[in-house]
């Protein structure tokens, strides 16, 4: 029987999947399939979940595996045709900061993905060093050399010198949202 | 070992400066804008169809519980 926190945990971990998935897949559209389909798979493993360990570690495996056994190739067919969220999202941005998050999104899909991964786990998510290296299979010591690199590669292409206000605007992220969801059918 | 991979994972490309130190205020600009991007989603409505599913998954355990154990046998 699945217990109530279980389930409860599942629930309060969703917007971390959501946005872990769009920086993975660069997609707003297949993120969502890929957190429907680690919800589905974390429900029928729940028997494999240690308590007191980390639920969002854990679920991150089932989602980062996800990712790459089925939707990686899907996720540049997406790109490909359809461009990144990135890109349409700055079109919808009107006020400067959001232009900075859009161009900063851009870099970050132009990032390899095993920097991508391991710089939006360690430096957004919350998560050590030690739990990304266990969730990608590697040594701490290769988690600390990908982030380095990720971070050398997106000063590289953000240009930056000296340093931006690169601050979310919170008033206007509502109304990025309901553009986003109209685009996309969020 | 993270020269080697180092190598590989950035064919032909220059590897000089993998483990450079960036300037303290530069890792703080994409730190600030990492957690901006990713707080964005994070802070988004979701969708209701995640509570759908996981509320299909609880009704349909309960069913298979109640209706199975030893009272069938």
């Amino acid at each position: 029987m699945i217990s109530n926190d279980f389930k409860d945990g599942l629930i309060r971990e969703i917007p971390n999947l959501r946005a872990f998935a769009a920086s993975l897949s660069g997609s707003i559209q297949l993120a969502d399939d890929l957190v429907q389909d680690t919800l589905l798979k974390a429900w029928g493993n729940s028997d494999k979940f240690e308590p007191g360990t980390s639920l969002r570690a854990w679920l991150f495996t089932i989602l980062r595996n996800t990712y790459y056994s089925l939707y990686r190739k899907r996720g540049r067919e997406v790109q490909d045709s359809e461009g990144t969220y990135a890109e349409r999202m700055a079109t919808q941005g009107n006020q400067e900061s959001h232009l900075d998050l859009a161009d900063f999104r851009k870099a970050l899909a132009k990032l390899p993905e095993e920097q991508r991964e391991v710089l939006i786990m360690v430096g957004a998510t919350g998560l050590s060093y030690e739990e990304a290296a266990d969730i990608c299979g590697v040594a701490i010591g290769t988690i600390k050399s990908r982030v380095n690199r990720a971070r050398t590669k997106l000063a590289e292409l953000l240009s930056i010198g000296g340093v931006d206000d690169l601050g979310p605007d919170r008033t206007s992220t509502a109304a990025i949202q309901r553009a986003r969801s109209e685009t996309v059918g969020f | 070992m993270t020269n080697l991979e180092a190598a590989m994972a950035d064919p032909g490309g220059d590897n000089d400066d993998f483990d450079m130190v960036l300037d303290p205020k530069v890792q703080e600009s994409i730190g600030r804008s990492l957690k901006a991007h990713y707080d964005d989603i994070v802070n988004a409505p979701v969708p209701d169809k995640f509570l759908v599913l996981l509320a299909q998954l609880e009704a349909t355990e309960q069913r298979a519980a109640g209706a199975s154990p030893d009272d069938l046998k």
